[in-house]
């Protein structure tokens, strides 16, 4: 990306005295040693994921798009959206709404128990909520198996307890998937609700409680829109990288809960249809465009809306 | 709430779920590292009697799990030099110069944490097949380098802008070179960020899972790659112990990080790790 812009300075088409002034501006610019020291170390990386990320996502696209006989086709797509391929699509989106939901209120109610601890205390705790996301999630997922088998530990613990029902089938299917990604998406939302939660500021909740608010009104007037952008970027977040998702499906799933990326894996790996395979990739990553998307325009419109709150 | 005074009960209550959140966190790793220890690798837990024959197992003869090993780690050096390389110049660059089209590029650098791996893996795959690379430990560490970049360049853009740019300026101005400037200062001063970097591209390999799975051949297969395999087709109780190591392997690298941090004098607040640039989220609005 830097590149071109180098490529395109020294191409001056028309007579000298019509450089319009932007080009001007940018030879300047290019000129000063500053700017020629970024261009020389912003290089490697731009070069590299052009050819190892932009490249090879490009390539993906075009085989999504290609018939078996040559041409252009779309019909890698249909057969996306139709039968069997369609289920897996929906249960994807289920299975990833089910986990990020779970993960967003279990890591609101911790980040929020988390905030009101004294430092010591609040480092400590976060440090078993980081710990484990540096862990790899095919190990964590290897316990929650041993963990929710039949005669794992959870069952055992609640037979003991003569829970009613007890033991209860909790591998592959939708509990234990949900249960496995949950615990490997965790991690990313109480820190990204932390983050905000630090950032509230005490004063106004005591400033409104000064004023004779009851507990629920202050937590819906003034809690909630404080920290409501950090849950809606968690959320969102959250959500797309389960869209993605295949470790903890593949190995805690029932056949109901295959997600896209399985299906992926399984069309490349085992079926050789790498256009159908592709075609998927790119769902998936329209899919993810369109959560970045959701996020950025509701940040600008929350922005708006502050934004008319100060001035009225 | 914070600031208000909290009923008894609900705060006994917010206690007693948190610590079962944190639980549900940490009892996965605490399992896997206790069944490893026992006697009988699917078992009852906790296990009745205890043995290191798993551990053992690992490194009989016929076993697959040295190959796999050693593969994952020259995987795993080749990914932290690549990443460190492409860190430091993109660092420097977003951090230390002028850039046109800085948000562009910013953005780039971080996209791969975003993308679905699936895709990543996938183009990769569609790269490296025809070019008959698959199997090969350089084909996985760039592909690796994908996704520890990211990493490697928030740390050290984090790094770089707690050096005061006037002890480089005042170098420069006393007449070092470009390069001395970097060797004498900013590198010294930049230590402690750049172990971090290495150690989190490394872990960020040593662990990756998808990408080695599309990028790997019958016979060059990576550790995570193999569990995997175990997990779902063959029953190796062995698997365990490769378990318990590779959480031993990210433990101690943790604790390499906060052990360098406290050494290169990072005192602030940030609890023991620099959550937010190691959570591998470009968290918020920070692309401008």
């Amino acid at each position: 990306m830097a590149g071109s812009v180098l490529t395109t300075t020294p191409a001056r088409t028309g007579p000298p005295t019509v450089v319009p002034p932007p080009v001007s501006r940018l030879r300047r610019a290019l000129a000063d040693r500053r700017t020629r020291f970024g261009l020389f170390n912003a290089a490697p990386v731009v070069i590299y994921l052009a050819i190892l990320f932009l490249y090879p996502i490009f390539s993906t696209l075009l085989l999504s798009l290609k018939g078996e006989k040559g041409g252009w086709t779309l019909h890698w797509y249909a057969d996306a959206f139709q039968g069997a391929n369609l289920e897996i699509l929906l249960s994807t989106l289920r299975i990833s709404a089910e986990t990020s939901l779970l993960s967003l209120v279990i890591g609101f109610l911790l980040a929020s128990a988390v905030s009101r601890l004294k430092p010591l205390w609040a480092g400590l705790v976060m440090l078993v909520v980081v710990v484990p996301h540096f862990i790899s999630a095919l190990v964590r997922t290897y316990g929650w198996i041993i963990l929710l088998g039949e005669h794992g530990v959870v069952n055992n613990v609640l037979t003991d307890l003569h829970f009613p029902g007890a033991p209860f089938q909790l591998l592959y299917n939708e509990v234990g998937v949900v249960i496995g990604t949950t615990s490997v998406m965790l991690p990313y939302t109480v820190l990204l609700l932390y983050a905000v939660m630090r950032g509230v500021d005490r004063r106004l909740l005591a400033a409104a409680a000064s004023m004779g608010a009851g507990r629920i009104t202050i937590f819906r007037r003034v809690y909630l829109p404080l920290v409501a952008p950090g849950l809606v970027n968690a959320g969102v977040l959250c959500f797309i990288l389960c869209l993605g998702y295949y470790l903890t499906p593949a190995l805690m799933g029932g056949p109901k809960q295959t997600m896209v990326a399985s299906l992926i894996d399984e069309q490349v790996m085992k079926q050789n249809q790498w256009n159908g395979a592709s075609a998927l990739g790119i769902i998936l990553l329209l899919l993810t465009f369109a959560g970045l998307l959701l996020l950025r325009l509701l940040k600008s419109a929350g922005e708006a809306y502050r934004k008319r709150g100060a001035t009225s | 709430m914070i600031g208000l005074r909290s009923t008894l009960t609900g705060r006994i209550a917010l206690t007693v779920f948190s610590a079962l959140i944190l639980l549900f966190l940490a009892l996965p790793i605490v399992v896997i590292v206790v069944t490893s220890f026992g006697n009988d690798a699917f078992g009852s837990f906790p296990p009745e009697s205890w043995t290191l024959s798993w551990y053992k197992q690992l490194f009989a003869d016929g076993s697959k799990w040295p190959a796999a090993l050693s593969l994952s780690a020259l995987v795993a050096a080749l990914t932290t030099v690549f990443s460190l390389i492409l860190g430091m110049t993109a660092a420097t660059a977003l951090v230390r110069s002028e850039l046109p089209l800085r948000s562009a590029v910013y953005g780039l650098v971080l996209a791969p944490l975003v993308i679905p791996q699936v895709v990543v893996a996938l183009g990769l795959f569609l790269l490296f097949e025809p070019a008959a690379m698959l199997g090969s430990p350089i084909a996985i560490a760039l592909g690796h380098t994908v996704l520890a970049s990211p990493i490697a360049v928030m740390i050290l853009m984090a790094t770089l802008k707690g050096i005061d740019e006037r002890l480089e300026d005042a170098a420069a101005s006393m007449g070092a070179s470009r390069l001395t400037v970097a060797r004498r200062i900013t590198f010294p001063l930049a230590m402690p960020g750049l172990v971090a970097a290495a150690i989190f591209s490394f872990i960020t390999s040593f662990d990756e899972f998808f990408i080695s799975q599309f990028l790997s051949s019958v016979d060059t297969v990576t550790l995570p790659v193999q569990v995997f395999n175990v997990l779902q087709y063959d029953v190796d109780p062995s698997v365990t112990a490769v378990s318990a190591l590779l959480i031993a392997v990210a433990v101690v690298a943790l604790a390499l990080v906060g052990v360098v941090r406290r050494l290169g004098g990072a005192g602030r607040q940030d609890g023991l790790l620099p959550t937010e640039t190691t959570v591998g989220l470009p968290a918020g609005s920070e692309t401008s």
